[in-house]
């Protein structure tokens, strides 16, 4: 009983937890944006010296606009895992109560009464149940999906700084754009595999 | 849990109360049903840790599908914390509770059963063989809170007001009034919040023709027991907390 609602806490901290993880990937994700813009003013400004560097702006930009969707989504998807949670709690506990119900209620006339109810909670539980498996799964394959993003931008702020180092003068803001780029890159990647290795080790 | 049948001729009030396994930091209740042909009510069902015991009583009388009502006086923890669970056990049932406190009391979980908001002014329940009134009893001690008077059996469940803490071994009935009455004292003046509230509520019970009045917590007040709570009350100040 003890473990079961200590797995129960976890499941609630775990799933709470994750939203705050995501924020911070969103600020991230901004930051990354903004990097993009600076290192396209600067591109602009480099001309012919910081030609290779223009295009990479672009998939900077991309980037960040596609990880800040993906967070949206995660986030959608970690508050249905929430509900879904509560409303797991509330059932098993019904499920748990109804169960010294019928142990307390043997002499009672109308105790057969509650059984047809108890049956039909047992299902709803199992159901969501089901449905809490479902949306974990989906939300681990979500966070994954986010990885990407997250390697994709080390291997941008890589080739960033070869492009930089044909900038001349430009140099040193190119390297600091990369930089920030890479970062962004490898908190990003840390969160998320936060989130991942925590849900992992919620015993489902 | 003791089961106490106060009123019975045509239908019936029942009193739960007592249980002997309920935990010793748990304040002891009083929950009270009102059984008729087909329906069930129950008036302030108690809190979560005594949903089992409460509907483990309740199946010596009625089918769930039965039990159609329930009645909330207040907000607090130990008249309604048990709401989820009675969600889920009586998913047809409608719940009478004060409108103020419906945004409050949804938090307990209150999915299925139906929410029949109580406006300030009172209202009535009609259970077929008789029609209860909700008798506004605001501030005493929650600021929305009603007491529901049976012009039948002239019951008067009082929640709150009338209110003793004492040993869950304690006898259901007011035995002796002038001994009753340390009982009593304080939980009235420092729950209790305005004395303008309380002489209002003095005033409009005092027009109700009452044999019995049964509060949430401690024995209930018989025959001429209700008239000298009453002149208890009105001479009682409330509101204790604030000289301090």
């Amino acid at each position: 009983m003890k473990a079961h609602i200590e797995r129960k806490k976890s499941q609630f901290v775990v799933v709470a937890s994750i939203a705050t993880e995501l924020s911070d990937v969103m600020v991230v994700a901004k930051e990354i944006s903004l990097a993009a813009a600076n290192a396209k003013a600067i591109a602009y400004r480099a001309g012919e010296k910081a030609r290779g560097f223009q295009p990479i702006t672009d998939f900077i930009n991309e980037l960040a606009r596609e990880t800040i969707e993906l967070v949206n989504q995660i986030n959608e998807q970690a508050s249905a895992l929430y509900e879904t949670t509560v409303k797991e709690y509330r059932y098993e506990q019904a499920n748990k109560q109804f169960k010294t119900v019928s142990a307390l209620s043997c002499e009672a006339v109308y105790k057969d009464s509650l059984v047809p109810i108890a049956a039909q909670l047992e299902e709803e539980l199992e159901e969501m149940r089901y449905q809490f498996k479902n949306q974990v799964d989906q939300l681990l394959d979500q966070l994954s999906e986010i990885m990407h993003p997250a390697r994709a931008a080390r291997v941008i702020a890589a080739n960033s700084r070869i492009e930089a180092s044909q900038a001349g003068e430009f140099l040193q803001s190119l390297l600091t754009v990369a930089e920030s780029v890479d970062k962004a890159a490898e908190l990003m990647y840390t969160n998320v595999q936060r989130c991942r290795s925590s849900m992992a080790m919620m015993e489902l | 849990m003791k089961r106490t049948t106060l009123f019975d001729a045509g239908y019936q009030w029942i009193v739960f109360g007592r249980d002997p396994n309920k935990a010793e930091n748990l304040i002891d209740t009083n929950q009270y049903m009102i059984r008729t042909a087909n329906r069930c009510l129950l008036l302030d069902p108690g809190g979560t840790e005594l949903f089992a015991p409460m509907l483990a009583a309740a199946l010596h009388y009625a089918p769930v599908e039965e039990i159609t009502d329930l009645f909330a006086s207040h907000q607090d923890p130990d008249i309604i914390s048990s709401l989820g669970l009675w969600d889920q056990a009586l998913p047809q049932a409608r719940l009478h509770a004060p409108a103020i406190w419906e945004g409050f009391l949804r938090h307990f979980g209150c999915e299925k059963i139906e929410y029949v908001p109580i406006e300030d002014a009172g209202g009535t329940i009609d259970l077929g063989p008789v029609e209860l009134e909700l008798i506004p009893a605001h501030y005493l001690h929650s600021s929305g809170n009603f007491n529901v008077y049976d012009p039948k059996s002239k019951i008067l469940m009082s929640g709150d007001i009338g209110a003793a803490l004492e040993s869950p071994d304690a006898p259901m009935f007011v035995e002796d009034f002038s001994a009753h009455v340390e009982k009593m004292r304080f939980f009235h003046q420092r729950w209790m919040p305005s004395n303008r509230a309380k002489n209002d509520w003095i005033k409009r019970v005092r027009k109700l023709d009452i044999e019995m009045l049964a509060p949430q917590h401690g024995r209930i007040f018989k025959g001429d027991d209700v008239e000298r709570f009453l002149d208890w009350f009105e001479a009682l100040s409330v509101g204790s907390a604030v000289q301090v």
